[in-house]
């Protein structure tokens, strides 16, 4: 039977190829994704193993709260005469305080170097003595030795034109400072540490500008010969104050590798999605393959019954053929996954996503991944095509009767297919609004079976849906119309099968649309309702750092400016959970950022109150005067007092601070964001020239109108929505190759009824175009469903959020309207080649061929 | 003109040009050592208003020289003419259109689009030329074959004798200038196949049309006016107002 199996599959494999070709892309992807993620996860891996090779411990601040995974481990800083103390610890043998904190360079043109907001982090941090305990390496100059002299990144250095003798301006907290270079570093074997900037300067011009004078963030320690690691741990234990912990350098190491593989797992899983949907799209297309094939092959198979073949080995013949087809695609794939893996580190580079090179890693775990999902996906795609080939009675070898999937599918199978969508939406629905710790998988499953349920349902949907959608093609393109029309109803089961493909594209690519798109409304409508100002100057740092609090002061110094308030934001933990804490001055805030406030007063938000979002303050049964507990990174647990309760979050978050409370708690202190307002008098270019003319001594700051800061702040989800319609794109090709496919194989089973047709007249011409019609009411009628699906998952997501935040849900219809117009477009495309192959069909062998 | 068909209807009136005619047509599948003349110079004509068929026995080249009068295949040396034109000098697209409006066919078997009713497929070549036809006659002509009532049926809910007068009806439909039938009753009982071809009798007497049919069923070729004999790619006998005895004695001989 093996035999027959792969004989089989030789005489067809033309008619294979693309089948093969869907599994190839889909495990090339997976295996791409795989080796990207295990090649960037090695390199972080080796550089941290690298940089704390000489550190034997790290003695730190413990942690005061977790800040999730992207942040890590939220610590205050540590007294700078603890080096001294330490040094004289037994097993000692060196001590250095390090210093890590946000700094920005300025290339030579004036422009910041990076991109802290959306890329990798900008660093500034101090230059250590001891060779064993500094992780960079001197390749040009000296290191600083002044109090305006610096050290930069070879990386900064190349993106920033700069050079040893060159001086240039560097952002840091307080006024940004003009630094002489001294030096180019590189970290361990790499010119940056991960696409990261870095300025290293003395160490007391570190504490001032970086950090926080007579303070380290953490101190490092080298053991003397024979002191292990842990005894060395042991010994500083004694010597420590309360709430300073000492860990061994190879701790630290784990830590930081856990880290970054937390990041990079995040990253693999995001990227897996695809590669799934990717396997999943091309699962109809081998379902839809093998059972053109088995209901092509009904004779044959009839005639191995009827010579005494068993049911199971014909329908193990069948499995073996896709196990065949499966093997051979996902080893092909796994070797195009190299190659596929330097195509994402394209794409990602494209989006501002930067990964250190490296060896390429290929590990037995991605062959295996590999090959268990491609061959699986083939085998299980292909079991119900078995099972029907399996059941051909032996008495077909003399009709060969073909099998057609006609008409609207058994009453079980819609209730079936109704129970299955039922289950989907509930687990969407579930993992949406059940406060889940890791939402992310049931969601993902539930649409996968949403997909599943109206893959299920497609053969009774089809045929209405056919019918509507090529309702004015009879009109418009007469007997090509016609036939066109009729040939997508023929067979309404292979014709949802391959519709199917496409529609989880297109239910895909609508959902983030509508979610982007929503987003961006949210965004606007933030703006327009909260801000009532003229411009925002953004620093453009994120989270990280920001603009010296002096450019707000300077400019409401200035006449056209009637007042200019500056948004601190630092991350607290508050009443248990992580926020971005804003802080704002509330005498000038208020005029510039509407929060309506409901109850309390603002000039009563001190040094130790709090302002509280209504809806939360509900939540928590909060009024005005109730204490709320608040960790600090750098002042620990505190309590603060209700002083206000507003009801719009929608710039000022659930939570905010006065200026007094934010300083007294925060060690550094930068704007994310200066709100100003002009003065009544001024005009609106003049205001805006005034202060332009400010922020330019401050770059990587930029003065928007309303408009400008919407689109700005949109422009991460519009990059996102570019990313992840790049990512899908590899899936509607597989969906696109389903639908030539099929139809191929289709016009192969219809060659008679062609040559007839030719023979009473049809052109070619004619013909292409039937077929080119066929394909599109395919195409459109998987968009459509998409199209549907797409929304209800928009909404479902749009919802979910909407219960922290306030959000729009928008439809984009010009977008949407583009993607059937592309999906048309792309169905004509599908049908080029099986279009042509039909075309050159020999009339009198398709007639005479009785 | 040389060829006489029936006295009655065709006499040797020059008004009277052949529908379709070949003229030493010459057809030869493969090369060299495997080279296979269909056709041996072949030059006959099929006169208006009559019904023409021809018979062989296997491999005498019958289906072939239907093929190529009838535009679906194409001669290696020779020329063949429906009415005026010369098919030798059309390219796929002006011999498909030719197809389309100047002849019908009935084939053996596969006659019918199976997604389209019945009155599609009658109506099919004026479908493909955008054009409504004569109504008034596809009327008549649906009428004498006696399915009005089967319009809107699918083929697969007629019986094979409808299925193929539904193909005679289609072949008539556009008025063409000549018919080619195939073999049309080859998959029929003998009543069935016995109506149809009383039904393309009648289309030749009552309705003027112009039938060619390849067969190799004697009883079938006796409805024809004439029998044209071919052997090994030549012509080497016609027959008029032929009976099934004589055929079949005429047949026997070619066991020989």
């Amino acid at each position: 039977m093996l035999r027959t199996a792969l004989k089989s599959l030789l005489a067809h494999r033309t008619r294979l190829f693309a089948t093969a070709l869907a599994v190839t892309l889909g495990v090339s992807f997976m295996a791409g994704t795989l080796v990207l993620t295990d090649t960037v996860s090695r390199t972080f891996n080796g550089l941290f193993d690298n940089v704390y090779s000489g550190t034997s411990a790290v003695v730190r601040a413990k942690a005061a709260f977790n800040g999730g995974a992207n942040a890590g481990e939220q610590r205050g800083r540590v007294d700078a005469s603890l080096v001294d103390a330490l040094r004289g610890v037994n097993g000692v043998a060196e001590v250095e305080g390090t210093i890590l904190g946000f700094a920005r360079l300025v290339a030579k043109d004036g422009q910041a170097i990076g991109n802290p907001a959306a890329g990798a982090p900008t660093f500034g941090g101090n230059w250590t003595d001891s060779k064993r305990l500094n992780s960079f390496t001197l390749v040009a100059g000296r290191p600083p030795a002044t109090a305006d002299e610096m050290v930069i990144d070879k990386k900064s250095a190349r993106d920033g034109h700069l050079v040893v003798g060159d001086t240039t301006t560097v952002l840091v907290q307080g006024p940004p400072q003009r630094m002489l270079i001294t030096g180019i570093v590189r970290f361990g074997s790499s010119d940056s540490p991960g696409g990261a900037s870095v300025a290293l300067f003395t160490r007391s011009t570190a504490q001032t500008l970086v950090a926080e004078p007579g303070k380290y963030d953490s101190i490092s320690l080298v053991a003397k010969a024979g002191v292990t690691q842990q005894q060395l741990v042991q010994n500083l234990r004694a010597a420590l104050p309360a709430r300073i912990e000492a860990v061994t350098g190879k701790q630290v190491t784990k830590e930081a590798q856990t880290q970054i593989g937390t990041m990079v797992g995040t990253f693999t899983t995001f990227m897996l999605v695809f590669a799934v949907v990717a396997l999943l799209v091309g699962s109809f297309m081998i379902f839809n393959a093998f059972s053109i094939t088995v209901a092509q092959r009904t004779r044959e198979n009839g005639l191995l019954r009827a010579l005494g073949a068993t049911r199971r080995q014909v329908l193990s013949s069948v499995l073996l053929e896709a196990l065949a087809v499966g093997l051979v695609s996902s080893l092909v794939g796994l070797a195009l996954g190299v190659a596929v893996a330097a195509g994402l580190k394209w794409l990602l580079g494209a989006v501002g996503i930067d990964l250190p090179a490296g060896g390429i890693v290929f590990a037995a775990r991605t062959v295996v991944i590999a090959l268990v999902a491609g061959i699986g996906v083939t085998v299980v795609a292909a079991v119900s095509p078995a099972r029907k080939a399996s059941k051909v009675a032996p008495i077909a070898a003399m009709h060969g009767t073909v099998a057609t999937g006609s008409g609207y599918g058994s009453k079980k199978r819609v209730l079936v297919g109704c129970a299955v969508l039922v289950c989907g939406v509930a687990a969407l629905l579930f993992g949406l609004l059940g406060h889940l710790k890791s939402p992310v998988l049931i969601i993902g499953l539930g649409a996968t079976v949403v997909f599943f349920a109206v893959a299920i349902l497609g053969r009774t949907v089809s045929l209405p849906l056919s019918r509507i959608l090529a309702a004015p093609l009879p009109r418009l393109r007469g007997a090509p119309g016609i036939l066109a029309r009729r040939n997508a109803m023929r067979n309404p089961k292979r014709t949802a099968a391959t519709a199917s493909a496409l529609m989880i594209c297109v239910g895909l690519v609508g959902s983030i649309t509508i979610f982007a798109s929503s987003a961006r409304a949210t965004i606007n409508s933030v703006v327009d309702s909260s801000f009532t100002g003229d411009f925002i100057i953004n620093s453009g740092a994120g989270l990280a750092g920001g603009v010296d609090p002096g450019l707000a002061r300077r400019l409401n110094q200035l006449p056209q400016v009637a007042s200019a308030s500056g948004l601190r934001l630092g991350s607290a933990q508050v009443d248990g959970s992580v926020v971005q804490l804003g802080g704002v001055d509330p005498r000038l805030a208020f005029d510039i950022i509407d929060v309506k406030p409901l109850q309390g007063s603002r000039s009563d938000l001190g040094r130790d109150a709090i302002a509280v979002y209504s809806n939360v303050a509900a939540d928590k049964h909060l009024k005005i005067g109730d204490r709320i507990p608040v960790v600090f990174k750098d002042t620990g647990p505190q309590s603060l007092r209700v002083a206000l309760i507003y009801g719009s979050n929608q710039l000022a978050g659930n939570y905010f601070l006065g200026m007094s409370a934010y300083q007294a708690n925060f060690t550094n202190q930068y704007d994310s964001y200066v709100f100003v307002k002009k003065a009544p008098g001024a005009s609106a270019a003049a205001a805006v020239a005034a202060v332009k003319r400010v922020a330019v001594d401050y770059p990587g700051a930029t003065v928007l109108d309303q408009t400008q800061f919407k689109t700005q702040t949109a422009q991460p989800i519009n990059q996102l929505l570019g990313l992840v319609y790049a990512l899908l794109a590899l899936a509607v090709i597989i969906a696109l190759l389903g639908i030539g496919n099929t139809l191929a194989l289709s016009i192969f089973e219809r060659t008679q009824e062609l040559g007839l047709l030719r023979a009473v007249g049809m052109t070619r011409s004619q013909l292409r175009s039937t077929i080119r019609w066929e394909s599109v009411i395919i195409a459109l009628q998987g968009t459509v469903l998409g199209l549907l699906i797409g929304m209800f998952f928009g909404w479902t997501l749009v919802t979910a959020l909407n219960r922290h935040a306030t959000s729009v849900f928008s439809i984009p219809y010009t977008t949407l309207a583009v993607v059937v117009v592309l999906a048309a477009v792309a169905g004509v495309a599908a049908a080029i080649l099986p279009a042509r192959r039909a075309a050159k069909l020999n009339v009198l062998r398709a007639v005479v061929m009785a | 003109m040389t060829v006489l068909v029936t006295e009655e209807r065709v006499l040797t009136e020059p008004a009277f040009a052949p529908a379709a005619r070949t003229v030493d047509a010459t057809k030869i599948y493969g090369k060299d050592q495997t080279e296979v003349r269909a056709l041996d110079g072949v030059t006959v004509e099929f006169a208006r208003g009559a019904m023409t068929a021809i018979m062989g026995p296997s491999g005498s080249g019958k289906s072939t020289l239907l093929h190529c009068i009838a535009g679906l295949d194409t001669l290696t040396a020779g020329q063949a003419f429906i009415g005026d034109a010369d098919l030798s000098t059309l390219g796929d697209n002006a011999l498909t259109i030719l197809r389309r409006d100047h002849v019908g066919f009935v084939f053996q078997a596969y006659n019918l689009v199976t997604t389209l009713t019945a009155d599609e497929n009658i109506r099919l070549p004026l479908l493909l030329a955008g054009k409504k036809g004569d109504t008034a006659w596809i009327a008549k002509v649906v009428d004498t074959l006696g399915i009005a009532d089967r319009l809107q049926h699918h083929p697969s809910e007629l019986s094979g004798g409808q299925q193929q007068r539904v193909a005679v009806a289609r072949a008539l439909a556009s008025k063409p200038e000549i018919i080619f039938a195939d073999e049309p009753t080859g998959n029929l009982d003998s009543r069935a196949g016995a109506e149809v071809l009383g039904f393309m009798r009648r289309a030749v007497d009552d309705m003027s049309q112009t039938i060619v049919m390849v067969t190799h069923d004697p009883v079938a070729a006796s409805h024809a006016d004439r029998i044209v004999f071919l052997a090994d790619g030549k012509i080497v006998d016609e027959m008029y107002h032929p009976t099934a005895a004589l055929v079949l004695e005429r047949m026997k001989r070619f066991g020989d």
